[in-house]
C-alpha cells in the first residue's frame, strides 16, 4: 500500500467519523433531510469564500460555508413557521435555490479553476493526497487530512462536553428548556457542527456522499441497539468500515471512491435492515407469524376452557367449531401439546392444569392490561412482548 | 388561611401567531395544594404550564415562584410533560430517563455520577419501577412510561411539581399509584399542579382547582368552587355533572 493510498483511507475514515457523530443526532431528531439541505446550500458560501481567498482550503471558506448552512436552517424554520407549508416543502424550497445560486456563480466566474460542479457533487478523494500542507517548507501531510482532522477533534470535544445536554434536548426538548438548557442553543450548535463537518468533508467526498455518511451509518446503528452510546460507536464503526472497504472496492473496480463508499453504505444498511435481531425485517416478520400462531393458540385454549361438553372437544370436530383450515389447526394443536397445555385422550382434547392457568392468566392480562403478572410469560410468548 | 404563595401569575397573555390562547390570566397558587387545571381542549392548559416554566414566551404578564422569577427558582420546580411529547423509541433505558431529572442541578457540562444514579434508583423504587430500570423505554407499557416520567420529576426533589396529563393512557392501578404519590407530596407540603381531564375524579383527587378556557374562569378550593355553574362557564354547554362530594 502506497502512502497516498493510506492517506486517502485515513481521510475517508476521519470524514466518516466526523459525519457519524452529528448524523446520529440528526437521525434521532428526525432531521435527516436537513443534512441534505445543508450539503447543497453551502455551495454559495464556498464559492464566495473561494473568490475572496482564491484558496479552496482557506479557513474563511469553512466559516462562510458553515454560515450558509446555518442560514439554510434558519430559512427553513422561518418558512415553516408561517404555517403555509410543511417542513419537507420548506427544505425543498430553500436548498435548491441556494445551490443554484452557487452553480451560477461557478459557471459565471470560475470556469477555469478546480471548483466544478462534478467535484462538488462527488468529491475528489483520489486527488486529496496531492494537495499538501507545508509548514515552513516541511511537508506535514495532505491539507484535507489536517482540515477534517481539526474538525473531528472539535466535534469529539463538543460531544464529550455536551453529551448530556444533547441527549436531553433530543429526547425531551420541553424538559431541557425547563431545566435551563436552552434547546435553541443546542439545536443551532448541532446545526453549526453539521455545517462545518459538511464543508470539511465536502472537498473530499462531495455533497451527496456527505449525506450518506451522516445518515446511513446512524440509521443502520439505530436498528441494532437501544443505547445511545452504542449507537454512536456503531455509527462510527459502520462509517469507517464503509470508507475503507469502499476505497478498496473502487481500487479493484477502478471506479469512483465516493461512489463505492456510498454503495457499500447502502448495502450495509440493506443487510442490517433485513437481519437486525429485533428490529430487522425478517425478525419482525417472524415475530408477527409467531404472534399469529399464539393468538390462535389462545383462541383454541379458550374454546376448550369454555366448553366442557365432549363433542365440542373432539379432535375431528375442532376444525369445524373454530372454523380453521387443517394445517393451521394442526400447528396449533401441536404447539399446545408441545407446551403440555393439552392432553388428547381417545380423540377428546382436554386442558391440562398448566394450560388452564395459562389461559386464565392471558385472558386476565388482555382484559385488565395489567403488566405485572405477565412478566414471567414474556420470555416464552411473543404475544405479550407488544 | 395564611399560606404562602407558591406560584403567582399576573396578567399573563400568550399567543400563537398573534392569536391569544391565554388571555390576561391572574392566578395565585398557595403552597401545599394539590391543584387540578381543568378546561376543554384548546383552553390553554398546557400552554399555561409551559409559560410558567419558560418553555413558551408570553407576550405580556409575569410569573413568579416564591416571589422570584422562574430563572432564579428553577431548582424548586419539577416538570412532567405530556407522555406523547417525546419519542419513546429513543435509544435509552428507564434508569437513564430518570437520571435526566438530575441534569438541572448538575448544570452544563458536568456529568451525572454515583450520587445522581443513587437518587434515580430511589425514585424508581418509589414509583415501583425498579425491576424495569434497564429496560429500553419503548418496551414499557403506557402506564410504566408515565411512572418513569413521574420518577424523573421526583428525583429533582422540587417544591413545586407541574404535571401535564399524568393520567393519560394509564391503567387503573397506575392511576391509583400516581395519585397516592401526589397525595404524599402534598402531605410533605409540596405544591402539585396537574392538567387533568377526568372531571369525575377531581373531588376525589384534588383539594384545589382552576377552571380555564383561554381566560381564567375560577380558582379555589374544590369544595367551594367545583360546581355546575363553573363547569358550564368553562365548557360552554349546559354542564350537569352529578358528582358526589
Amino acid at each position: 500500500m502506497s502512502s497516498a493510498q493510506l492517506e486517502i483511507q485515513l481521510i475517508a475514515s476521519l470524514v466518516a467519523i466526523a459525519c457519524a457523530i452529528p448524523g446520529t443526532f440528526l437521525v434521532l431528531r428526525k432531521m435527516a433531510m436537513i443534512s441534505d439541505a445543508i450539503s447543497h446550500s453551502i455551495l454559495p458560501g464556498i464559492v464566495v469564500g473561494f473568490f475572496i481567498t482564491q484558496d479552496l482550503n482557506s479557513p474563511l471558506l469553512i466559516v462562510l460555508a458553515a454560515l450558509t448552512g446555518v442560514i439554510t436552517v434558519v430559512l427553513v424554520e422561518q418558512i415553516q413557521k408561517t404555517g403555509l407549508v410543511k417542513e419537507d416543502t420548506a427544505i425543498g424550497l430553500v436548498f435548491p435555490a441556494l445551490f443554484s445560486i452557487g452553480v451560477i456563480m461557478i459557471a459565471k466566474n470560475a470556469n477555469d479553476v478546480h471548483l466544478d460542479v462534478d467535484a462538488v457533487l462527488l468529491g475528489e478523494l483520489a486527488f486529496a493526497p496531492f494537495d499538501r500542507l507545508l509548514i515552513s517548507g516541511v511537508d506535514v501531510g495532505p491539507k484535507s487530512l489536517w482540515i477534517i482532522g481539526s474538525i473531528l477533534v472539535i466535534t469529539v470535544a463538543l460531544l464529550f462536553a455536551f453529551f448530556k445536554e444533547l441527549k436531553l434536548s433530543t429526547f425531551d426538548a420541553g424538559l431541557a428548556a425547563s431545566l435551563g438548557f436552552s434547546p435553541v442553543i443546542i439545536h443551532y450548535g448541532l446545526m453549526t457542527v453539521a455545517s462545518v463537518t459538511t464543508v470539511g468533508a465536502f472537498d473530499a467526498v462531495g455533497a451527496i456522499l456527505v449525506v450518506a455518511l451522516m445518515i446511513t451509518p446512524a440509521a443502520s446503528a439505530y436498528l441494532l441497539t437501544t443505547d445511545l452510546k452504542k449507537m454512536l460507536f456503531l455509527s462510527i464503526f459502520f462509517g469507517v468500515f464503509s470508507a475503507i472497504s469502499g476505497y478498496w472496492v473502487a481500487h479493484w473496480l477502478d471506479a469512483s471512491i465516493a461512489g463505492s463508499i456510498t454503495t457499500i453504505l447502502g448495502l450495509l444498511f440493506l443487510v442490517v435492515y433485513l437481519f437486525a435481531p429485533s428490529k430487522g425485517l425478517i425478525a419482525v416478520m417472524y415475530r408477527e407469524k409467531q404472534q399469529k400462531i399464539e393468538v390462535s393458540l389462545l383462541t383454541f385454549l379458550l374454546h376448550l376452557k369454555n366448553h366442557t361438553e365432549e363433542n365440542e372437544r373432539h379432535v375431528n370436530h375442532l376444525r369445524e367449531h373454530i372454523n380453521w383450515q387443517k394445517i393451521r389447526a394442526k400447528t396449533v394443536v401441536d404447539l399446545a401439546l408441545k407446551n403440555n397445555m393439552i392432553t388428547i385422550d381417545k380423540h377428546i382434547v382436554s386442558l391440562t392444569e398448566k394450560g388452564d392457568d395459562f389461559t386464565s392468566q392471558a385472558i386476565d392480562y388482555i382484559i385488565t392490561n395489567e403488566d405485572a403478572q405477565i412478566e414471567d410469560m414474556k420470555d416464552d410468548f411473543f404475544l405479550f412482548r407488544g | 388561611m395564611s399560606k404562602k404563595t407558591a406560584v403567582q401569575i399576573d396578567d399573563l397573555t400568550v399567543a400563537y401567531n398573534y392569536k391569544p390562547v391565554l388571555w390576561d390570566i391572574d392566578l395565585e397558587i398557595p403552597e401545599g395544594v394539590l391543584m387540578a387545571i381543568v378546561g376543554p381542549n384548546g383552553a390553554g392548559k398546557s400552554t399555561l404550564i409551559k409559560s410558567v416554566l419558560g418553555i413558551l414566551k408570553p407576550i405580556a404578564g409575569s410569573v413568579s415562584i416564591y416571589g422570584k422569577s422562574y430563572e432564579k427558582q428553577r431548582s424548586l420546580v419539577a416538570y412532567v410533560p405530556q407522555k406523547g411529547s417525546v419519542d419513546w423509541d429513543f435509544p435509552t433505558t428507564a434508569l437513564d430517563v430518570v437520571m435526566m431529572g438530575t441534569y438541572g442541578s448538575l448544570g452544563w457540562v458536568k456529568r451525572p455520577r454515583q450520587k445522581e444514579k443513587k437518587a434515580a434508583l430511589e425514585a424508581l423504587e418509589q414509583v415501583g419501577m425498579l425491576p424495569f430500570k434497564n429496560r429500553q423505554i419503548s418496551q414499557l407499557s403506557g402506564g410504566q412510561q408515565q411512572r418513569i416520567f413521574l420518577a424523573r420529576a421526583l428525583v429533582q426533589d422540587a417544591s413545586i411539581y407541574f404535571m401535564d396529563e399524568p393520567f393519560q393512557g394509564v391503567d387503573a392501578t397506575t392511576e391509583i399509584a400516581i395519585i397516592n404519590i401526589l397525595k404524599a407530596l402534598r402531605k410533605a407540603n409540596k405544591t402539585v399542579i396537574v392538567v387533568h381531564h377526568d372531571l369525575q375524579t377531581v373531588p376525589e383527587y384534588f383539594d384545589w382547582v382552576t377552571f380555564l378556557n383561554v381566560k381564567k374562569i375560577a380558582t379555589g378550593p374544590v369544595k367551594d368552587i367545583f360546581n355546575d355553574d363553573n363547569l358550564t362557564k368553562t365548557y360552554g354547554i349546559n354542564y350537569k355533572v352529578s358528582i358526589q362530594k
